[in-house]
């Protein structure tokens, strides 16, 4: 703020003044902006207007802007009203495009961005999959178009021993941050020999985790920290600008040091994401088609190996903001339609004022003001409201911004780089400005010829034209209204559709919290399940504990672990084209405490469990339907993990659990128990059904985990309804803010429907009053006005719902089971809005009944 | 005679001493005769003063508080005095005898 003053002052005073009076200002910077910015205005105005006597137009105009400041003083109401209206519409604005300017728009911050993309297989119905690391090796090395290319895999380590905590990482190729085109800021980066199966010693921290975790100190560099209970060496750390968009949550790196021999780096093992820098010169599409063609081949030589039919190459920028862009799009959209309404608002509350004024302005053109004089005047004014209105709108939107940052989903990419956004600000607040100036003075001018007339007769007669604008403005201001109300309409009708699905289980009174056990105290799949079995014992113990399950993941969280599931009696000619199940290495107690009910057959016990000759497996109704259609899978066998899988027998198959999201369509899982599979999990869910409210569970819970083992870090504590909340966390936030904006359109158009209703009426009085006095009944008064009210709406209204047609598009992705055309929320809209313009107009036509004849006539 | 603002700008100058700017000014009119000025009008008073004489200035030494800017500091002039003298003592004398509301001077 100090800047822009310092700007505007240095650009207006004489420079030895302008030193002077930025050095006061300077001192008193503490007094915050606004005051900075009424101090700048008022020595711009007093220092100028004196030095510059002989330029007679700059001083009137200075003149003009004081008298227009007094004027606005003297109605405050429409002051007020004004600058709120303008002040909200571009904070707003503002808010929302200083999110969506880094995060849609700019480019990512690395090198060139646009030679980094990201490779994909592409599956037949147009889905898409990550690759495996020989297809990765393969691809790198046979495309001639990529200069440099990166592997990417999922890693959460436990970092520290005393304080041990879990924390979201990459395992990377070591050539990661050279594709990105970023270097460490302290020590090195990896080193290629670094990659090396059953090496991976070293990590890179990320700044932040520097900062937090080991207290910025620099020589943490060559020392060795305790990850996951193995010493690794910090060999560098990441500069403070380094915003890892690819990956927004990871805080630490290591080499990911995959050979293709290993078993976990085959072309079936789709686990990693695979980054590429395409060399300069080259575009996106031709590397896109080349890897397409590469993979094509691939396919042809490994038919069995491969479910995909070729590549999907993006654009990293495109698919960082894939999962968030229309979303912010038609939140874009939505704030662009309560900023019209905000510029017809004013544009409406000006022309209002500029008839009650008429008789002002004729004074002044009968003492000789010219219409140039008078617009100037006009002009004035409104760069007063102008002024105020820019203001409010800055502190608005510098208020609303933080708020809205805390409202967005903490995966969003570049969610540091959202500042408060001077040059949107700057952008919006002139255009904004300028057409409600412009709006004001077109009014004004139409108003001109009418002047002398007003004058002579002392009356308002000067008003048709006016009414006509107004009226423009206000079925304007209703079609954008009826506009934001279906969408958010339609976006409520979707949140409240969503949250009524059936889950498949049962969500209230579940604790769930994660424990990681890794180290040299638990060397073995053995230690582990001794380990997890100590735990259902201890937390069970927990008074007001019902029951207590274990899981290696919960629905809804966001978890993607998913096996291929084989019918080893009916094996397909391409193992990869086996449908997949959601992995659930479950204890017995699972399905009780979640309560997913066990449709045919049985669930397992302990003594099943510990039987690891003969192997069991449940699954759901839809993986059942999808391998047995038709048929009783009990008695079934499945192969997990491959065809050298073990064979399991179908015990049980249970209800459908909505794992990906609550909107998902697939949900296909199988449970096995965990001693008799593959392996143990590190990371454990704990699921924990109370009597008690869950939240105050936590502690007690937290104690009795804890006493068994404190070095294991407990991380993701949360109540079940919480981890559903999260898991619609972007429909609210988009429900909140259509919501809110269509509050503020409503209230806006009901407004400018009673300014219009309230000046016409109070132009009407006399004619009104004839009425009434040749035996008018109130009741056809009344309809008068109302009837005039509601065609402005109607012709709205109808204006609305074509537009909604259009915006409803956008709103695709926010849908739940709400077709963009459904007629309810449109019939909903319409009640609505008729009951707000009935409100709007009940007080002018109360007033029109309540004119008194004998009164009204006398004036004439 | 002298404006009221002259009189109260006049007055500051002379209570913030010898270095005498925009914000020592503008403070001690703010608490001493609890008036809200804002510095632009100081400034304005104070150009207008140095026009009629009354006031004089000289620019300051540029302070790391200010960010490296410099002070324009004033003081009152003979003619500055021996102005307020009159202005006051034509007030005091008319309202001398006369019941104001304040206590005699």
């Amino acid at each position: 703020m100090i800047r822009l003053c310092e700007w505007l002052l240095q650009r207006t005073l004489p420079d030895d003044i302008a030193d002077h009076v930025i050095g006061d200002l300077v001192e008193q910077t503490h007094r915050g902006s606004f005051w900075l910015l009424y101090e700048t205005i008022s020595a711009i105005v007093l220092l100028r207007a004196r030095r510059q006597q002989g330029d007679r137009m700059l001083q009137t105009f200075f003149g003009d802007m004081r008298l227009g400041a007094r004027m606005l003083r003297r109605s405050p109401a429409f002051t007020t009203t004004a600058v709120l209206t303008l002040g909200l519409a571009i904070g707003a604005t503002v808010a929302i495009f200083s999110v969506i300017n880094p995060v849609l728009l700019r480019s990512l911050p690395y090198p060139s961005p646009d030679r980094l993309a990201f490779v994909w297989e592409r599956n037949r119905d147009g889905t898409r999959d990550n690759v495996g690391f020989q297809t990765i090796v393969d691809v790198a090395s046979r495309a001639k178009s990529i200069e440099r290319w990166a592997a990417i895999g999922g890693w959460t380590p436990t970092i520290g021993d005393a304080e041990p905590e879990v924390v979201t990482g990459d395992r990377v190729s070591w050539s990661y941050f050279r594709v990105l085109g970023v270097a460490p800021a302290l020590g090195r980066d990896f080193l290629q020999e670094e990659d090396q199966p059953n090496h991976q010693l070293e990590v890179i921290l990320s700044y932040g985790l520097w900062q937090r975790k080991f207290g910025g100190d620099s020589s943490i560099v060559g020392r060795q920290i305790s990850v996951s209970g193995t010493k690794m060496t910090v060999v560098g750390v990441m500069p403070a600008s380094f915003d890892n968009a690819v990956t927004t949550q990871s805080k630490i790196w290591r080499v990911l040091g995959y050979a293709p021999s290993q078993p976990f780096a085959c072309r079936t093992c789709h686990h990693l994401r695979m980054l590429v820098r395409v060399k300069p010169g080259v575009s996106l599409a031709a590397a896109s088609s080349e890897i397409d063609g590469i993979l094509g081949s691939l396919i042809a030589e490994n038919p069995t190996q491969y479910a995909s039919v070729g590549a999907q190459v993006v654009r990293a920028q495109d698919e960082i903001t894939r999962a968030y862009r229309p979303a912010l799009l038609a939140l874009g959209g939505a704030v662009l339609l309560v900023l019209l309404i905000g510029i017809a608002n004013v544009a409406n509350l000006q022309l209002a004022r500029a008839v009650r004024r008429s008789d002002e302005f004729a004074i002044r053109s009968a003492l000789g003001a010219s219409r140039g004089r008078v617009r100037r005047q006009l002009l004035a004014e409104g760069l007063v409201l102008a002024l105020l209105g820019g203001t409010s709108g800055a502190i608005i939107g510098r208020l609303a911004l933080p708020m809205l940052v805390d409202q967005l989903p903490p995966g969003l990419p570049r969610l540091d780089a959202i500042r408060f956004d001077g040059g949107a600000f700057g952008i919006i607040a002139a255009i904004v400005l300028a057409l409600a100036l412009a709006l004001t003075l077109a009014g004004a001018r139409r108003d001109r010829r009418d002047l002398g007339e007003s004058l002579r007769s002392g009356q308002r007669l000067a008003t048709g034209s006016h009414q006509m604008a107004r009226s423009t403005f206000v079925v304007v201001e209703i079609a954008l209204a009826t506009m934001l109300l279906v969408s958010a309409t339609l976006v409520a009708r979707s949140l409240v559709l969503l949250l009524g699905v059936n889950a498949g289980f049962d969500a209230s009174h579940l604790l769930t919290l994660q424990v990681t056990a890794t180290g040299a105290r638990y060397p073995d799949n053995a230690s582990l399940f001794a380990y997890h079995d100590r735990l259902r014992t201890a937390v069970r113990a927990v008074p007001g504990v019902q029951s207590v399950a274990l899981t290696n993941q919960v629905p809804l969280a966001g978890n993607v672990d998913m096996y291929g599931v084989l019918d080893p009696d009916n094996m397909p000619a391409n193992p990869e084209l086996v449908p997949s199940g959601d992995r659930y290495v479950v204890s017995p107690e699972y399905f009780s405490t979640m309560k997913i009910p066990i449709l045919r057959g049985r669930a397992y016990t302990d003594g099943d469990a510990a039987d690891t000759t003969n192997k069991v497996a449940l699954v759901s109704a839809a993986l059942a339907e999808r391998l047995w259609p038709n048929q009783n899978a009990i008695g079934h066998h499945i192969r997990l993990g491959g065809t050298q899988g073990p064979t399991r027998t179908v015990i049980g198959v249970t209800g459908n659990v909505k794992h990906r999201g609550l909107d998902a369509t697939t949900t296909q899982q199988f449970y096995a128990p965990e001693p008799q599979w593959l392996f143990a999990d590190n990371a454990e869910m704990i699921v924990v059904r109370t009597t008690l409210a869950p939240s105050s569970l936590v502690q007690a819970v937290r104690r009795a985990v804890s006493s068994l083992d404190p070095t294991v870090p407990i991380s993701a504590v949360a109540t079940m309804d919480d981890v559903i909340a999260q898991s619609t966390a972007q429909r609210r936030l988009a429900l909140v803010l259509f919501a809110a904006f269509a509050v503020a359109a409503l209230l806006l158009s009901a407004a400018g429907i009673y300014g219009v209703l309230a000046g016409n009426v109070a132009e009407r009085t006399r004619e009104i009053g004839l009425r009434a006095a040749l035996g008018a009944a109130p009741r056809e008064i009344m309809s008068l006005v109302i009837t005039q009210g509601m065609r402005l709406a109607v012709f709205g209204l109808v204006l609305g719902l074509v537009g909604a047609a259009g915006l409803t598009r956008f709103l695709q992705t926010l849908l739940f089971n709400v077709g963009e055309n459904d007629v309810a929320t449109r019939v909903v809209v319409v009640a609505v809005l008729a009951v707000v313009t009935l409100a709007a107009c009940a007080i002018p036509a109360s007033r029109a009944v309540r004119i008194n004849a004998s009164e009204a006539l006398r004036g004439e | 005679m002298l404006g009221e603002l002259e009189q109260l700008v006049l007055l500051g100058v002379m209570r913030a001493g010898p270095d005498a700017y925009g914000v020592p000014v503008h403070d001690e009119i703010q608490r001493r005769a609890a008036r809200d000025l804002t510095l632009g009008t100081i400034y304005k008073t104070l150009a207008r003063l140095e026009e009629k004489g009354l006031v004089t200035s000289r620019i300051g030494e540029p302070t790391a508080e200010r960010g490296g800017r410099r002070t324009r500091c004033f003081h009152v002039t003979p003619a500055g005095s021996r102005a307020l003298q009159a202005s006051i003592r034509s007030l005091r004398r008319m309202a001398a005898g006369l019941d104001v509301g304040l206590d005699p001077a």
